[in-house]
């Protein structure tokens, strides 16, 4: 029982002192994952309210569609980029394999499906009426979706916080995609993942509570946002 | 501007819910359109409004078909008001400021359409944070900034007390009288439509009566 | 409240990320003092343009000498090493679809194989070490050197035996031993984990039960198991590692230099010396024996 106390103990003197290793580990999963993120969120956010607004066919089946991928396990989305990644695949001429870019190409594609479903889905239900009132004030679609995303701003962050969430604790994509390779494209969770095999307890404490306080970080950072608008 | 609709007709889930052969609104007129409960008026003013493109028949607007030069001269007012999260000042602006006009021009509009409501007190006040009697002045406010030829409004007078409805009244006769804009008001109070109105539609199961 | 203690987050992950963006090199623990001061920042060093990827087993990472010798290396040549571990047969394979630029394993016989298939370009001894049967200190298979009795034993009293389960060297190496006593191990007491050679410590741990470890992993973990070494020195638990350059006519993306470059430091003086060191500080042995050209 006392390792576990010990690793603690270890844990807050990496975490205190500031050990390079630790804080690049966590660098690198931020870095990651907002960048997916980012990506994601700046194409899809606007789109998912476009769709949303927009009346065209088969828009059931596109609900239905984005809604299953939004739960696709992220070792499948790892191996698919994988595939098309190695070196025998159709990009592997670009030699992203083994590389941060080829994990935050991972988790994009991995956190779309859950921004562009969310985001539809708001628009589609709160955004439709603004959209009616922008259209009888003489506003385009265009303007409708300037519209809808400025006031439903705090809905759409609390999506795209939910979508940095996935990111930033999924393993299976970026493990496959990344191959934990130390001081390059080793996060936290492959991290922690790897460190419990090998019996580094302090290490993977140390990374498991900034991955606690980065996750409940940003959905409070969030939270705090909403607060003040009221 | 003078709107006509022929042939009018718009059927939800096997219903007739509006069958009008021939109708015109007089331009530069309060037009006032009565009826009961699901005879036809909101669908009226949406189909006139532009909303609703799933309907027989034709409208114009002064002979012209609807397009874009025309939406950008009319605005609609709805029962509720769905304003914006932002100050009643930027919630009036709204439809100036998506027209590209300049900083002053928006300050003067604002201006004058708040004024015309009564409301320039409000203009810091937060959109979400008015009384439904507020709101609703300031969703006339934001209709009105941009002068529009056409405005049609749903109920405006709704949710407001007495005082405050003869207010809007004569907010609403002052600025077609300025501006000899065509005005249709969609409203359930018969007196209401005998003081404001030049003439009435009167609808009853879709059809005019 | 709530802001303050925001903006105190944000400034500790801020101050977090920039010295996490700190210099790459660090003193490795154990490395003799050949290098007088560190540059201060990596990016002095060479522009790292040249990478190989190299594919070893779990256990070999697991054991924590890569990360000891690779950087090493990676200052005297500027070639940075991308160590992707996984099990030996997914190494093996890697090597033959050239996604790989250089193996480093410990099956001997299917090293050979594929050097014979064309699918590597050499092959060459770099170290050893040894496996060990490890299990409860109390446990019913007493002390020995003798792992093909401790086998039989096992087998005829069913104790819980962990297995690697996933084509491994360790895996290979353990069905072999089984198979040289004709025994096919099969019902409760065999698990075979699929996982790697820390795991399956844990598991065994877990249990109380047996499983044939390479020492290094061993000798990592200890401290965090209840297990003891209860065989070991039969010279049917030798464990030899080999290196192979993969085949560049793969690909013009096999970085056939940068794989050379790195087998000859590994086989040279100094990486041998280096092999050797490994580990002395820490558990007072070394984990591996180097033995190129023994």
């Amino acid at each position: 029982m006392d390792y576990i106390a010990q690793g603690f103990g270890e844990a807050i003197r990496l975490l205190a002192g500031f050990d390079s290793e630790v804080y690049r580990i966590i660098a690198l999963s931020l870095l990651v994952s907002t960048s997916a993120t980012v990506v994601a969120s700046l194409i899809f956010v606007p789109l998912g309210v476009y769709l949303g607004i927009k009346p065209f066919r088969g828009k059931r089946i596109f609900s239905r569609t984005v809604y299953t991928f939004m739960s696709i396990p992220s070792v499948i989305v790892g191996l698919v980029v994988a595939l098309l990644l190695a070196r025998r695949g159709p990009f592997g001429y670009l030699r992203l394999l083994y590389t941060p870019a080829a994990m935050i190409i991972a988790q994009t594609i991995l956190v779309i499906p859950l921004i562009l479903g969310l985001t539809y889905n708001l628009s589609k239900n709160r955004g439709t009426p603004l959209e009616k009132v922008s259209r009888t004030l003489g506003g385009n679609r265009l303007d409708s979706v300037i519209l809808i995303i400025r006031e439903l701003k705090i809905d759409i962050l609390v999506n795209v916080a939910t979508a940095f969430s996935r990111a930033i604790s999924e393993v299976g994509a970026v493990m496959i995609v990344g191959g934990n390779i130390k001081g390059q494209t080793r996060v936290m969770t492959t991290a922690i993942s790897m460190m419990n095999s090998m019996g580094d307890y302090p290490m993977a404490i140390a990374l498991g509570i900034i991955l606690l306080v980065v996750s409940f970080g940003i959905h409070s950072l969030i939270y705090s946002y909403s607060q003040e608008e009221e | 501007m003078e709107i006509r609709l022929i042939g009018t007709r718009k059927k939800y889930r096997n219903t007739m819910v509006l069958d009008i052969d021939e109708l015109t609104v007089p331009g530069g007129m309060i037009t006032g359109v009565t009826g009961s409960n699901g005879a036809g008026k909101t669908t009226l003013l949406h189909i006139i409004a532009g909303l609703d493109d799933s309907f027989e028949g034709e409208v114009t607007y002064d002979g012209l078909p609807i397009s874009n030069h025309i939406r950008e001269s009319m605005t609609l007012v709805f029962q509720k008001p769905y304003l914006f999260r932002r100050t009643v000042y930027d919630n009036i602006a709204y439809p100036l400021q998506i027209r590209n006009k300049s900083k002053e021009k928006i300050g003067k509009e604002v201006l004058w359409a708040a004024e015309s409501l009564g409301i320039e007190d409000l203009l810091k006040k937060k959109g979400h944070q008015l009384s439904g009697g507020e709101a609703q002045k300031v969703a006339m406010a934001r209709a009105l900034s941009i002068r529009p030829s056409l405005l049609l409004l749903d109920e405006p007078t709704s949710n407001l007390d007495p005082d405050s409805t003869l207010r809007m009244e004569g907010a609403i006769r002052r600025y077609n009288h300025e501006t000899g804009a065509t005005i249709v008001i969609i409203t359930h109070n018969m007196e209401q439509a005998e003081r404001l109105c030049h003439n009435q539609i009167k609808l009853e199961l879709g059809r005019m009566i | 409240m709530k802001k303050t203690l925001t903006y105190v987050l944000l400034l500790l992950l801020v101050l977090g990320t920039v010295s996490g963006c700190a210099p790459k090199t660090e003193a490795p623990a154990e490395a003799p003092a050949n290098d007088p001061a560190e540059e201060p920042a990596a990016e002095s060093e060479p522009v790292v343009e040249e990478s190989i990827i190299l594919a070893t087993t779990t256990s070999t990472q697991d054991s924590g000498l890569l990360d000891f010798l690779l950087p090493i290396f990676t200052e005297e040549t500027g070639i940075e090493v991308k160590t992707i571990a996984v099990g030996t047969g997914n190494a093996l394979q890697m090597g033959r679809d050239g996604e790989a630029d250089v193996l480093l394993v410990h099956a001997k016989a299917d090293e050979l194989k594929l050097v014979e298939e064309g699918h590597g370009t050499v092959r060459n001894d770099v170290m050893y070490n040894d496996f060990v049967l490890v299990g409860p200190a109390d446990g019913e298979i007493i002390y020995g050197n003798d792992i093909g009795a401790a086998l039989a034993a096992i087998n005829e009293k069913g104790l819980q035996f962990v297995s690697r389960g996933d084509d491994s060297g360790t895996h290979k190496k353990e069905l072999g031993l089984w198979k040289a006593l004709s025994i096919e191990p099969a019902g409760e007491w065999y698990i075979e984990a699929g996982a790697g050679m820390g795991d399956v410590l844990k598991i065994a741990d877990e249990r109380q039960g047996y499983t044939l470890t390479d020492r290094a992993t061993y000798l990592a973990l200890k401290d965090t198991l209840q297990l003891e070494v209860v065989v070991e020195g039969d010279e049917g638990l030798f464990n030899q590692y080999g290196i192979i350059p993969v085949n560049p006519n793969k690909g013009d993306m096999i970085n056939e230099a940068g794989a050379l470059k790195f087998m000859d430091w590994l086989i040279s003086e100094e990486g041998q010396e280096l092999i050797s060191q490994f580990g002395v500080e820490e558990y007072g042995e070394p984990l591996f024996i180097p033995n190129y050209g023994k």
